[in-house]
């Protein structure tokens, strides 16, 4: 990735949207849309992009925004599919985009039902980990132990954060991959490649939220990056359900969680053994996906 | 066959105007603001050369722009790039990482440049002023090159029939190439500068005559005094002092050495002879011996090692008691064995040996020659610089004191207050200041050998070298690619600071406000 | 003329395939499954000319239209009770995106309990979403109209639902005139809406906006809406002409004299209709476009015929409040100079209409005046 032979015409993000300062979703989006070019078509449910694109006659990305009801954009995505294809437009590549909670939660059925199908194009998923654009609620991507305003101190989230790829991938589609914000040149090599397939593919982006996780506006990137190191999120793909691919490993041990939760006030208050009990499930987590890329 | 459809806007809710209209900028209460930072390379340069700024010339390959910024502290990158003992690169942050950057390779490259696309024309005289230099080494090419820029008419005394001082005579051809030199004096002479050669300042033509033919005189004939050892025997025949060795062996004249060849000395003059000894017809062995241990050595380390490696035997912690002679010249040096404490240089005369030989080079350094003072009024005015004021002392010291003798003869001139010098008192970035966890244009990991891939290793340790971090995690598209620079948008920064985080030069400062 | 025997549902799947749709997306529902079976059989036969897709729920299939007409494409999906309300959100979502869609919704009882006799709360329930609605009362009706339906959507860009009882329509077959595929292509035409998702042109489509600008758009569509009647009034007068049958926005028989007048919608019109003969001084209006309401039409028969009552059947029950149709004509005569009694023949739960109950309704004393409201399960 040469930065000195980027240029702006090159970029599909317009400046003047109304992100949050440090949105990790706009920097997600900015690079996914980059790698993919111009002749796409967004299909966008209900998120923070739906207020971040803008409040027509403005627009914040130069490529045709399709919105739609918030469980519905694993489907939605199947139609724009096909009624491109019978208008001739078999070259655009078609791009859906939503939260975690469209993904995971309230869009779980529409997603699965694509995947099954191996609709052929691209569902992106830039997971801020809650209900963001409704004011940080609880989603079943958020992770174990966080406060949200649905899950308020002494509250905190119980359960695991879905694992989300591992549903992919008994659905064997093609392609499925992790990324995040610290790691473009990763993103947008996953994006690119993702173009180059037919089927049904996934991408799932983690994108830190300042506001939502009580961060620094300017942590994003390295929280990001921290994200990676300690093994709460891998960078990997999964080809065809059974060929699994680590694309970023961070250099030397994994660093302790903790490094990674202490920046965060969502996981400010989080009691010792809560901690505790997530690093040891990200430590089986991490475990059983060596495994998994072990005997790929 | 049906009516059409109605042409409403109103029909469903879309847009496609950008969202540029909307200036997110008025979102700010910490602004990004582009500070500069003292980097180590700046630090350690003798020239206070702007290291960083002419490296991210070079990793965009505009050579000219390099030129132009280098040139503004050193007109001689090319012979720099070959002669100076690099202490920017001692100080280099990326070394805590990898390797150093390659930073007198990456001069070499934009001297080399300039030497082979440079078409000197003759610089407009603006009539203002004659100025005349005495002594044609590294300061006296300094002084007149800026004096030349600045319209004035420059002429050059130099004793010797060739030009170039010290780069001529004290620096073999190994480490300095002559057509480098040759070519680089010939762009001096393009630009107008006279060279009087074979002129000695003093004997030929008294120095009061110059002060009276020209309106300033630079002295900076440099310091060629040997300093002798006072030992018995040291006037032998077969004894050389190393300058004149080198002096005859750069001049291309002939030099009876005899085999063995013993170099006394611990300073490059003193490895530069070894190694030239060593190159000479009939010469199979030099030894190198010093009197203190090879740390202590003022030689650069890299050349010692050259030496070595080449074949030269060095002997540390031995001083030199007795020059013995056989018939007509010297056979053999006697020497003691001594070490350095804190009260100074204890010999031990019952640990000694007899060393035989057939040419003894003493490298023990050089004195200034005041003589030509003498000849000035006690009241005078004087503007001298390198060796001849600093004692023997290094290319880029010398460099930098005719530069600054051009800004004081030309203040002094044109009747302006002479020039302030400024020190920077910053401290310099430190290697743990850095951050480095992006990574990205750390891909290129060991030295390379394209000079643009090298110089984008350059960590810009404090000041910005256009790395593009800023562009990429701008997630606002506040951060402007601008001719290879990048240039942060203010109608559009809300200030979120990722910038500043991220920079890994530490280039970025937040401050309050919009 | 082609006749063929079919059922309702397989009527509907025939007017599909004629009509040459680019996508048909599928998913069951007990009555309509046999609409897409044989949409599905077509395609087996390669005779489909689109695609066909099963996708995992109504709210699915629906969306999935949605997209795809939003890229310019025609489809077509078919659901019924639970199906339709599941798809309630994305139904509003269509409207309000003005997307061409033809949607046929066989009527049945909405849970709980399980039933699957046809009762037409689904399809009511939907009446304010801004979809166009045309109840059919036969096979041959819900042929034609799910043709005249894309004209009508395509042109208005609104979408529209083809509505028929479960089990009358949907199961009973009939001798249907089947119009051949190339008379039909070139009736209707290729799908020549504007697609709004292109690729290349910037569009930030259905985005946020304010309740400002959304009054406006509420206001273009419903207005948009509203030309529906004249509109058909068009389409049915071409259709006519290319397969000789004409249908009405209403459709009546009125004896002259008669004061009392019957409206139905559905397959309890047929009944009506076939009772007629036997019901003296009685007419009949069949609603057939039920949205936008027939307003206009409706009064203009009622009041050229100086009706005096109108019995309305209504195979539906907005709990608290009594049958729909008899409230949205109560609604509609209401501004009338002498507006007639209205009548309304509650027949929740989809139980059959018998030519009995319709002669104990007009002869019986106890039901004449200004009895409001009669329970059908009374009439038993």
């Amino acid at each position: 990735m040469r930065i000195e032979e980027m240029n702006r015409e090159s970029e599909m993000l317009y400046a003047g949207h109304n992100a949050c300062p440090g949105c990790g979703a706009a920097l997600s989006v900015r690079f996914l849309t980059r790698a993919l070019g111009s002749n796409i078509a967004v299909v966008l449910t209900a998120s923070c992009w739906s207020i971040i694109a803008g409040m027509p006659p403005l627009t914040a990305l130069k490529c045709p925004i399709l919105h739609c009801p918030f469980p519905s954009a694993g489907s939605v995505g199947s139609g724009v599919r096909r009624g491109l294809d019978a208008k001739g437009k078999h070259d655009t590549t078609v791009v859906v985009l939503a939260g975690d909670g469209g993904t995971f939660d309230i869009g779980l059925q529409a997603l699965s039902g694509a995947a099954q199908r191996n609709e052929d194009y691209i569902f992106v998923c830039y997971d801020n980990e809650a209900y963001m654009n409704t004011g940080m609620q609880t989603s079943s991507a958020t992770p174990f132990g966080a406060r949200t305003n649905t899950a308020p101190y002494p509250l905190f989230k119980e359960g695991q954060k879905k694992d989300i790829m591992q549903i992919m991938a008994a659905h064997s589609i093609p392609y499925a991959a992790t990324a995040t914000v610290a790691f473009p040149e990763d993103l947008e090599n996953k994006l690119k490649k993702a173009q180059e397939i037919k089927g049904f593919r996934f991408i799932h982006i983690l994108s830190p939220c300042p506001p939502g996780w009580g961060t620094e506006s300017g942590d994003t990137i390295h929280l990001s990056r921290l994200a990676v190191s300690t093994g709460f999120f891998p960078l990997y793909e999964i080809i065809n359900g059974v060929s699994w691919k680590m694309t970023c490993m961070p250099e030397g041990k994994r660093v302790p969680l903790k490094e990674y939760l202490m920046g965060q006030r969502r996981f400010k208050q989080m009691e010792d053994i809560r901690v505790d009990a997530l690093q040891e499930e990200v430590d089986h987590d991490w475990e059983m996906l060596m495994e998994k890329i072990g005997s790929s | 066959m049906l009516p059409e459809v109605t042409k409403d806007e109103l029909l469903y809710s879309h847009g496609n105007e950008p969202s540029t209209i909307n200036k997110t900028g008025e979102w700010r209460f910490l602004t990004p603001k582009r500070s500069e930072k003292l980097s180590p390379c700046r630090h350690g340069c003798l020239l206070n050369g702007e290291i960083p700024a002419w490296m991210e010339a070079v990793k965009q390959e505009k050579w000219d722009e390099a030129w132009q910024i280098m040139s503004r502290y050193n007109p001689f990158p090319a012979l720099t790039g070959y002669t100076c003992f690099h202490p920017c690169t001692e100080e280099c942050n990326r070394g805590q990482l990898d390797q150093v950057i390659d930073i007198p390779a990456m001069e070499r490259t934009v001297g080399q440049w300039r030497l082979d696309n440079y078409r000197s024309e003759v610089r407009p005289q603006k009539n203002t002023g004659r100025v005349a230099v005495v002594g044609s080494g590294p300061a006296g090419m300094s002084c007149a090159y800026y004096l030349n820029e600045d319209g004035y008419d420059v002429t050059v005394f130099e004793r010797e029939k060739v030009t170039g001082g010290m780069f001529a005579l004290g620096i073999p051809e190994y480490r300095l190439p002559r057509r480098v030199l040759k070519r680089e004096l010939s762009l001096l002479e393009d630009r107008g500068i006279k060279f009087t050669t074979g002129c000695n300042i003093g004997s030929d033509i008294p120095l009061a005559e110059l002060y009276a033919d020209f309106d300033q005189v630079f002295l900076s004939t440099g310091a060629w005094k040997p300093r002798l050892s006072g030992i018995k025997g040291e006037k032998s025949r077969g004894v050389w002092n190393a300058l004149e060795f080198l002096s005859r062996i750069n001049k291309g004249e002939q030099v009876e050495v005899a085999d063995p060849v013993i170099v006394i000395g611990g300073g490059n003059a003193a490895v530069d002879s070894a190694r030239s000894a060593l190159r000479l017809k009939g010469v199979n062995h030099v030894s190198l011996i010093y009197r203190r241990s090879r740390a202590e050595m003022p030689a650069g380390q890299v050349e010692v090692e050259a030496a070595e490696h080449e074949g030269v035997e060095l002997i540390c912690n031995s001083l030199p008691r007795e020059i013995n002679t056989g018939g007509q010249s010297v056979s053999s040096i006697i020497f003691d064995h001594c070490r350095t404490n804190r009260e100074g240089l204890v010999v031990d005369k019952s640990r000694s040996f007899r060393k035989s030989c057939g040419t003894i080079i003493m490298a023990l350094g050089q004195e200034v020659d005041y003589s030509l003072f003498d000849t000035l009024k006690k009241s005078a005015v004087i503007f001298a610089g390198g060796d001849l004021i600093s004692g023997p002392a290094t290319v880029p010291e010398a460099i930098n004191a005719g530069r600054i003798a051009a800004m004081a003869i030309k203040a002094r001139i044109e009747g302006l207050p002479a020039p302030v010098l400024f020190k920077n008192e910053q401290i310099p970035v430190g290697f743990e200041e850095l951050n480095l966890e992006a990574k990205l244009n750390l891909q290129l990991q060991n030295k390379q050998e394209d000079p643009s891939d090298e110089a984008s290793r350059c960590l810009g340790c404090g000041t910005c070298n256009s790395c593009g971090i800023c562009y990429l995690f701008c997630p606002d598209m506040a951060v402007d690619p601008v001719a290879g620079r990048f240039e942060l948008n203010m109608d559009y920064c809300k200030g979120c600071g990722i910038c500043f985080k991220e920079c890994p030069s530490r280039a970025l400062v937040m401050e309050g406000g919009r | 003329m082609a006749f063929e025997i079919m059922s309702g549902s397989q009527a509907a799947a025939v007017a599909v395939q004629r009509t040459g749709v680019d996508l048909v997306v599928a998913y069951p529902i007990t009555p309509q499954t046999a609409i897409v079976e044989t949409l599905a059989n077509f395609d087996a036969r390669g005779e489909l000319g689109g695609e066909f897709v099963s996708v995992e729920s109504e709210y699915a299939a629906l969306a999935c239209c949605y997209g795809a007409a939003a890229a310019g494409a025609r489809v077509f999906t078919a659901t019924a009770s639970h199906g339709l309300a599941y798809m309630h959100e994305v139904i509003h979502w269509c409207s309000g995106a003005r997307v061409p869609i033809v949607m046929a919704n066989v009527n049945r009882t909405i849970g709980a309990p399980w039933c699957l006799d046809p009762d037409q709360g689904d399809s009511l329930s939907q009446r304010d979403t801004g979809w166009m609605q045309i109840y059919c009362s036969g096979a041959q009706e819900v042929l034609d109209t799910v043709m005249q339906a894309y004209l009508l959507s395509e042109e208005l860009l609104l979408p529209c639902m083809v509505i028929f009882d479960g089990f009358y329509i949907s199961h009973t077959y009939e001798a249907v005139d089947v119009p051949d595929k190339d008379t039909v292509r070139a009736f209707i035409g290729p799908p020549a809406f504007k697609a709004q998702v292109k690729p290349g042109s910037p569009a930030n489509l259905h985005g946020l906006t304010t309740g400002d600008n959304q009054v406006k758009l509420i206001r273009n569509r419903h207005e948009a809406m509203l030309r529906a009647p004249d509109l058909f009034k068009t389409i049915n007068s071409k259709f006519a002409e290319t397969f000789g049958r004409s249908y009405g926005v209403i459709d009546s028989v009125i004896p002259r004299g008669a004061k009392t007048v019957i409206l139905a919608a559905g397959a309890t019109a047929e009944t009506v209709r076939w009772s007629l003969p036997k019901l003296d001084n009685t007419g009949f209006i069949q609603l057939r476009m039920f949205r936008p309401f027939p307003r206009e039409e409706i009064c203009s028969v009622l009041e050229t015929h100086g009706v005096e009552k109108v019995v309305v059947i209504d195979r539906n029950c907005s709990t608290g409040m009594g049958g729909i149709f008899a409230q949205e004509l109560r609604s509609a005569v209401y501004d009338l100079k002498n507006p007639p009694a209205v009548q309304d023949i509650i027949l929740a739960g989809g139980i059959d209409l018998t030519f009995e109950m319709l002669e104990s309704i007009i002869k019986e004393d106890k039901y004449q005046g200004q009895v409001e409201q009669i329970w059908g399960v009374d009439l038993k």
